[in-house]
């Protein structure tokens, strides 16, 4: 429970800032950047679910305990995401569905032909 | 996955974190009919969100796209197809159904605040449910771009 009160001024700006993420994420997924495509809509990504948790969860003014609890726990999720990419990145072609070519495993064929 | 119909959703929610954001900031300073009014705005958003799922799924349905035996794709990417939408279905009904149970808080939290007790001294239980609200909204930001952006581009 934080006792500070923030200036409404400071939630429209915030969601001000995410509308613009929405739409330069939407617009620059049309664009072929390879690999960085994904890259940059989890950075976009990120950098909403941040502004979300520093301001409409008013953590930017909770005290450190509030603070190191969050940071911990992102980390732990990293950890355990870690896991699984290391499966991924080392499995065995075979077992994948169907024996599908390992490296087959590209975004565009697990999408919709629709729009 | 219709692009334009996620946007939407994602607009929709990000909305609906903004009303919760300001209901909990009038709680804080007590006025009552504001935050009703918020919260009111937050639950008509939220179903709104639900409402625009449900088309989605709606269109699935129709196209064959749910996993399952009747599920119909093109044969090079059947296995593909199938996987990647066992996960859309798996998430996103995860995260509805993380929705429902943030309007059934709502409304246990406008009932309190229409009682009377919540006030600028007590308000944690509105503030709380928001941060509730705000996690199920991060949620989205990442499973939007995760789901309906990756792979997008191309011909």
């Amino acid at each position: 429970v934080t006792d500070h009160i923030l200036p409404k001024r400071v939630y429209y700006t915030i969601f001000g800032i995410l509308m613009l993420g929405t739409y330069l994420t939407v617009q620059i997924a049309f664009f072929d950047l390879g690999r960085l495509n994904t890259v940059v809509a989890l950075t976009i990504a990120v950098i909403k679910a941040t502004l979300v948790v520093l301001f409409f969860m008013h953590l930017s003014e909770s005290h450190g305990s509030n603070r190191l609890v969050f940071v911990v726990s992102i980390i732990f999720a990293l950890v355990m995401m870690l896991g699984v990419f290391g499966d991924l990145l080392t499995r065995n072609p075979m077992s994948l569905p169907s024996g599908a070519p390992a490296f087959d495993i590209s975004p565009e064929s697990h999408m919709a032909p629709h729009e | 996955l219709d692009v334009t119909l996620g946007t939407i959703n994602t607009v929709v929610l990000i909305t609906s974190s903004l009303t919760m954001a300001l209901a909990v900031h009038a709680a804080q300073l007590g006025q009552r009919k504001l935050v009703l009014w918020f919260l009111v705005a937050t639950m008509v958003l939220g179903v709104a969100f639900l409402g625009i799922k449900s088309v989605e799924y709606y269109h699935k349905f129709e196209e064959h796209h749910v996993p399952g035996p009747g599920f119909q794709f093109e044969r090079e990417y059947f296995r593909h197809a199938q996987l990647f939408f066992s996960l859309y279905f798996i998430m996103t009904g995860l995260h509805a159904l993380h929705m429902i149970i943030g309007i059934g808080i709502m409304l246990v939290m406008f009932r309190w605040t229409w009682r009377g007790i919540i006030t600028e001294d007590y308000y944690s239980p509105v503030e709380i449910s928001g941060l509730y609200w705000h996690f199920v909204d991060i949620v989205w930001i990442f499973l939007f771009p995760l789901l309906y952006l990756i792979g997008r581009h191309g011909p």
